[in-house]
């Protein structure tokens, strides 16, 4: 336990050196769904999407997935930070388990990520008029909460793998344009071309949107959602094995 | 409880290499350390210092073999060797964002200290160190030598039982280096294993009372510095300087076939491995071929025994 609150008190100290980290992370899912959302239902005329509610409201799910997985690949790159400091390797030498560095260089992050989810769907309440459901608030933490977990895994996976900085950010960057297109995140699935569609159902960030929209919106299938839940789930578990994997091979 | 802190059996590392036959960067090494002493890891670039150094702090996998730290051992139980070592590796290391005494108290939570003990010990390293000017520095902010310095008192705030030091010298001025080898001294007296590595040879010399100088991932020697001169039996170390360095002084000296020359302006620093009366005889000879202002004979050093030892593996390089 200590070694994990060790991490987090190393990991908070980090960010709380500079405050334009703390900005970025409390306000950048806001900036987008300001910018962009209001911008894009502003080119739509206000029309609500064929499934009925309008841009900003979808979007809003979108955006906390963006976040959460923004905030994953950033917690991920920190392991090149740490081994261009050297302290990388020193920390392997510390009195704790590969897995509870993993978990703990992760906790600090998923506290961040809830934070700011809530104050962008407090915000979205208040400045768009979105509807949120918060009867739905323990689902919707789970799912900020399991779904920043998850792409940090991912993501670590790579990070610890790979040697090179220069070939990491190319890797998110493929990694961002596949899957954050690919998706619900933007736009409806339903109405987009069969292989693509496809592409979509089988994209991760889909599960994890949709069950986030479900939280924020009640947008969703209940039976569909729980599928896509357990699928997430699924897919945090085997990330988390993944990114061990490469922990223990450093 | 026996009296090793350090067991290594037959320890064998391989790494496999693209293209290249397997590299066997310690080639079964087996040796242990006395509790308490300050051990000294020595050997050219690639004789396997470092990777000897990573097994034993858990940071890689023997291929085979078997080690002991602290009557643990790293492979079946890593995290119990943790928390009975601390490691300065040898890149500099050091969490740049956070100020310096971020970096102690971060370091102190991982070790288990109590918010107290962690003050109390901050203290005492920033005062050891000479860092209390920069205490609230970020360490990103620092030169280089002031990283170490970080990094190597950290080492100070805990109090495992085995240190592990890997070239902790490197960057650190001339009175820092000796306050911290009188500091590593004091704690190898009240009972911490050492053991170090090191390219410079007078600080092993004067620090370690127990050296193993390893080559291609072998033991080549091993014993305190007075076993190691007796090892090199008949090696000699003649310093002279002339008035005026002779013509023939090349010619004088290389019937002795001499393991070393260094020649600055009139001054010259001759190792040859010969019989005593033959040394004196070369001596006498430097004596009659030019104008002695001051000669003295001495027993090896350990660079001598070092380079008498290592010599074999520099010859193969290119």
């Amino acid at each position: 336990m200590s070694a994990l609150s060790a991490i987090m008190f190393r990991e908070g100290k980090i960010r709380a050196t500079n405050l334009t980290f703390i900005f970025w992370d409390l306000f950048y899912p806001l900036g987008y769904l300001l910018v962009f959302g209001v911008g894009m239902t502003q080119a739509m005329g206000m029309k609500p999407l064929e499934i009925g509610v309008g841009y900003n409201a979808f979007f809003l799910a979108g955006v906390l997935g963006m976040a959460s997985f923004g905030i994953a690949s950033n917690t991920a790159w920190s392991f090149f930070m740490d081994r261009d400091n050297g302290i990388f390797y020193e920390m392997l030498t510390y009195p704790m388990r590969r897995a509870e560095y993993l978990l703990g260089k992760g906790l600090f992050n998923l506290v961040v990520s809830i934070v700011q989810a809530i104050v962008t769907v407090v915000l979205a309440q208040i400045v768009l008029d979105v509807p949120i459901r918060w009867q739905s608030l323990p689902l919707f933490t789970a799912a900020v909460f399991i779904g920043t977990a998850g792409w940090f895994f991912f993501y670590a996976i790579f990070a610890l793998m790979i040697r090179g900085n220069d070939v990491f950010n190319t890797v998110t960057s493929i990694l961002y344009f596949v899957l954050l297109f690919a998706s619900s995140m933007f736009y409806p699935v339903e109405p987009l071309p069969t292989p693509l569609r496809q592409l979509s159902w089988a994209n991760p960030i889909t599960w994890h949107v949709d069950v986030l929209r479900y939280a924020t919106i009640g947008l969703g299938e209940p039976t569909h959602i729980l599928l896509e839940s357990a699928a997430f789930l699924v897919f945090t578990a085997i990330s988390f094995a993944g990114a061990l994997w490469a922990l223990e091979r450093q | 409880m026996s009296n090793s802190a350090i067991v290594v059996r037959d320890l064998v590392k391989t790494f496999k290499r693209r293209g290249q036959p397997e590299l066997r960067a310690v080639d079964g090494l087996t040796f242990s350390v006395r509790r308490g002493a300050i051990f000294g890891l020595l050997g050219p670039n690639g004789a396997g210092k470092t990777t000897t150094l990573k097994m034993l702090t858990t940071l890689l996998r023997p291929t085979s073999g078997h080690i002991s730290v602290e009557g643990v051992d790293p492979v079946k139980d890593p995290f119990e060797v943790r928390r009975r070592i601390s490691v300065v590796i040898q890149e500099s290391a050091a969490d740049l964002f956070l100020s310096v005494t971020d970096n102690f108290a971060t370091f102190g939570r991982f070790h288990g200290l109590s918010r107290q003990v962690i003050r109390d010990r901050i203290e005492d390293v920033l005062d050891q160190f000479e860092l209390r000017p920069e205490a609230n520095r970020k360490v990103m902010d620092l030169s280089g030598g002031f990283k170490r310095r970080v990094q190597v008192a950290k080492v100070f705030m805990i109090d495992t039982p085995v240190v592990f030091l890997d070239e902790f010298s490197t960057g650190m001025d001339p009175i820092l280096k000796r306050a911290i080898m009188q500091r590593l001294r004091r704690e190898a007296s009240r009972g911490r294993t050492i053991v170090l590595t090191t390219q410079i040879l007078s600080e092993a010399e004067e620090l370690c009372d127990d050296i193993l100088i390893m080559r291609a991932g072998r033991q080549a020697a091993r014993g305190d510095i007075n076993a190691l001169k007796l090892l090199s039996g008949g090696l000699y170390e003649i310093s002279v300087t002339f008035s005026e360095l002779p013509h023939a002084f090349d010619t004088a000296v290389a019937p002795y076939h001499p393991l070393r020359v260094d020649v600055t302006q009139n001054s010259a620093l001759v190792t040859v491995r010969e019989q005593e009366g033959r040394v004196l005889d070369l001596v006498a000879h430097l004596g009659r071929i030019g104008r002695v202002l001051r000669i003295e004979v001495s027993g090896a050093s350990l660079e001598d025994i070092f380079i008498e030892l290592t010599a074999k593996e520099r010859e193969v390089l290119p």
